[in-house]
């Protein structure tokens, strides 16, 4: 059987398009996913485990299964028989543990026959070819959903010497933390829970929100005016909720703010830093853009797609408009869908794209 | 959920269908009626929703429904329809459970796309949403054209006036009593003076009374035997005997429960009482009564809340003979002491007697001297009774 659609890349991202594809009816022996891990959480793993994220930020849906329900506090409340999880979610309270999240995550991949589809191969050209998409030049394929994820760690110049927060590492006695987001507040916990005195270096006060975006962005009702907007505006838009942010609570404020009572916590700005300190801990996010990811920059200048600043224009279904018509569909999933859905480099923007390439390759069935 | 205006319709239009199945099973009108009136009050409250809240929590669902349980309630006593008030509040509690796992579970689990649409449920829900207005549209046209007539009283009918046929009786006075022997007839604003009984309703249920006004009878001034009633907003006054009760429930546990609700009945021998029924007395006066206020009793299963007994002789509220009963969030003003030495009249407030079980709790008592008290092998419990 001839492959109607691929999948390029093997995360998160990824395995929720295959297992949306799946659900939609396409047989695993249509579709290939071309990525670098058989396992796909194996790198997002690894920075949870390097930060000791204990807890999801997202909720009861941020699961990798098609459907949203059941969600994780369902089958958590099913495993356990306490309804607490199922009060909390009612209350936007539930956040999954890490283990859990990893561990639905298995069996859905599992189930899917992701195994059956995944060839271990990094690739590294797509072209558009008549009917379809040439992968490093091998035979069309015309349906592929491009998931390569974020396209590298982001380390300021200023710290040579730093080890990123997603990187392993232990903690030292005095830490510098550079950065105001998720990875860096879970980085002043862990440091002060470690012993450390801690010093927070930021550009700006960190923003408090519950998810990465706001809510209304998740849906129809948003995301119709986000569309809308002209693109200096929409960019504007992307540039604002780029911004770091976690999550506001007492288990966030409390630690801080007991160590700062005690001189162990304080804040300074990049011109501050003191010279004692020991250690520097990058809490800096990823890279941006479609600029640092080799394959999507070739792909827009073999094409000469349309971008604007640092994201490529998408349609609001994810996929490329240049490179997308009756017979054949380009679509971009993860981070580098923010054109079409700003909150694309989490879990529900991996399934808005994926839900999209469904639609379309279903159409051509 | 971030639903959009057309979501939230085409959610609460399909979420309506395990309430509309329901009601159809049941084979009732009001029941079709009421789903209905819910659909209507929720499509027009979504529009302030869908203004007032760009995101809806889960939990929102609660505060809401509460919300439109009152609207709904509200629209019903309007409109008239005639539902029993337990069943109508368990089918409101149907459609609104079955409306939340609907939108959060039904949905969800067959539309991958159903969050991020804002709540708009596709091609399938389209249907079903179709399916549900043609069933309702259906329903209600078929219970317009065989619905009983109603028959306008004008000036003053000469009775007995004996009803064997369902159907309205509005307004009016008809004088010498009104006997109902027909299921589904209602009595609205319907003033009724002297006969034995000034309505007795016999071997019916679904019969309701709704604003009535009865004086002058010699027995009582409404009774139901054997009978399902529903007895709203009524005013029974200056019986024409010192024997005369107020309204009498007898005979009727093999029928629907029976309600009084919001009546004022005064100087009549007893206020309510019921014998071997199931009966929900709420929100009433009773006043100035020569003997008991409420009477629940032989055997009967029933409820006294939110009554007020003003001047009872004897005993405000009795449950008695074997009846189990839920007294509660009553207030007994003036219980006067009975002549007779009995110590069990001696102005009792709430009282049970004889192998009776009553719990009481959140009652107001004042100036009855006898308070609240078990004789004769009964039981007053301050909490609920063992299931």
């Amino acid at each position: 059987m001839s492959r109607r659609c691929a999948v390029v890349g093997s995360g998160l991202a990824a395995l929720a398009a295959y297992t949306t594809l799946r659900r939609g009816g396409v047989a695993a022996e249509e579709i290939v996913v071309l990525g670098t891990h058989e396992d796909p959480t194996a790198v997002w793993r690894e920075r949870a485990a390097a930060i000791r994220q204990q807890k999801m930020r997202s909720e009861s849906d941020g699961h990798l299964a098609a459907a949203s329900f059941p969600g994780l506090s369902v089958r958590e409340a099913w495993r356990t028989g306490s309804p607490a999880p199922l009060v909390a979610s009612l209350a936007n309270r539930y956040h999954p543990s890490v283990a859990e999240f990893l561990a639905h995550a298995e069996k859905v991949r599992v189930r899917s026959g992701w195994k059956t589809s995944f060839r271990q191969r990094r690739v590294e050209r797509v072209r558009a070819v008549d009917g379809g998409f040439e992968l490093d030049g091998e035979e069309a394929v015309p349906h592929v959903l491009i998931a390569t994820g974020h396209p590298g760690l982001a380390r300021p110049a200023e710290y040579p010497d730093a080890v990123h927060a997603y990187e392993p590492h232990e903690y030292g006695a005095r830490i510098v933390v550079v950065g105001a987001g998720m990875a860096a507040a879970t980085e002043w916990r862990n440091a002060l829970a470690a012993g450390a005195e801690v010093t927070s270096i930021r550009r700006r006060p960190p923003l408090r929100r519950p998810l990465n975006a706001p809510r209304p962005f998740f849906s129809k009702r948003g995301l119709a005016g986000f569309h809308r907007t002209a693109p200096v505006r929409r960019a504007g838009v992307l540039r604002d909720l780029s911004a770091p942010s976690y999550p506001p609570g007492r288990e966030w404020d409390e630690p801080v703010e007991s160590a700062m009572e005690a001189g162990r916590f304080r804040v300074a700005s990049p011109a501050q830093r003191s010279g004692r300190d020991t250690q520097v801990i990058c809490a800096t996010g990823f890279l941006r853009g479609f600029r640092n990811d080799p394959l999507l920059a070739d792909l827009v200048d073999a094409h000469d797609l349309e971008t604007h600043e640092e994201w490529i224009v998408l349609a609001p279904d994810s996929t490329v408009p240049a490179l997308t018509d009756e017979r054949r569909t380009l679509a971009l999933a993860g981070v580098a869908g923010q054109w079409a859905f700003p909150a694309a480099d989490t879990i529900a923007g991996a399934k808005y794209a994926a839900r999209a390439f469904l639609r379309r390759t279903c159409r051509t069935r | 959920m971030s639903y959009t205006l057309r979501g939230r319709i085409e959610t609460r239009v399909v979420g309506i269908l395990p309430a509309l199945l329901v009601a159809i099973a049941v084979h009732r009108w009001w029941a079709i009626e009421l789903v209905a009136l819910m659909l209507a009050v929720g499509a027009v409250l979504d529009l302030g929703y869908h203004r007032a809240l760009s995101y809806q929590p889960g939990w929102f669902a609660v505060p809401l429904g509460a919300l439109e349980l009152g609207v709904v309630y509200g629209a019903m006593r309007w409109i008239g329809i005639a539902a029993p008030l337990v069943d109508a509040l368990a089918l409101y509690a149907v459609g609104w459970a079955g409306a939340f796992v609907v939108a959060n579970a039904v949905l969800p689990s067959r539309r991958l796309e159903y969050a991020e649409s804002g709540g708009e449920v596709g091609r399938i829900g389209v249907l079903t949403g179709v399916a549900v207005l043609v069933a309702l549209v259906g329903g209600l046209g078929a219970d317009y054209a065989v619905r009983p007539p109603t028959i306008h009283l004008h000036g003053t009918v000469q009775g007995p006036l004996v009803i064997r046929h369902a159907g309205t009786y509005v307004g009016g006075v008809v004088k010498g009593g009104v006997a109902i022997r027909s299921d589904h007839v209602t009595l609205r604003r319907v003033t009724v003076v002297g006969g034995e009984y000034g309505i007795d309703v016999e071997h019916a249920e679904h019969v309701m009374l709704d604003r009535v006004r009865v004086i002058d009878t010699t027995l009582a001034g409404i009774r139901a035997y054997d009978a399902g009633v529903m007895i709203d907003d009524c005013t029974i006054s200056e019986p024409a005997g010192p024997l005369v009760s107020g309204i009498l429930v007898t005979y009727s546990m093999g029928r629907p429960m029976s309600m009084i609700s919001g009546c004022t009945i005064s100087g009549t021998r007893e206020g309510i009482a019921t014998h071997s029924s199931e009966v929900d007395v709420m929100g009433n006066h009773v006043l100035g009564t020569t003997e008991r206020g409420i009477l629940l009793g032989e055997m009967s299963m029933d409820m006294a809340s939110h009554n007020e007994v003003v001047g009872a002789k004897g005993i405000g509220i009795i449950c008695m003979d074997h009846s189990m009963c839920e007294i509660s969030h009553n207030t007994v003003i003036g219980a006067r002491v009975d002549g007779n030495q009995n110590p069990s009249r001696q102005g009792v407030a709430i009282e049970a007697y004889f192998y009776a079980e009553a719990q009481v709790h959140h009652n107001t008592v004042v100036a009855s001297p006898g308070g609240v008290q078990a004789f004769d092998n009964s039981l007053i419990t301050r909490s609920k009774l063992p299931q």
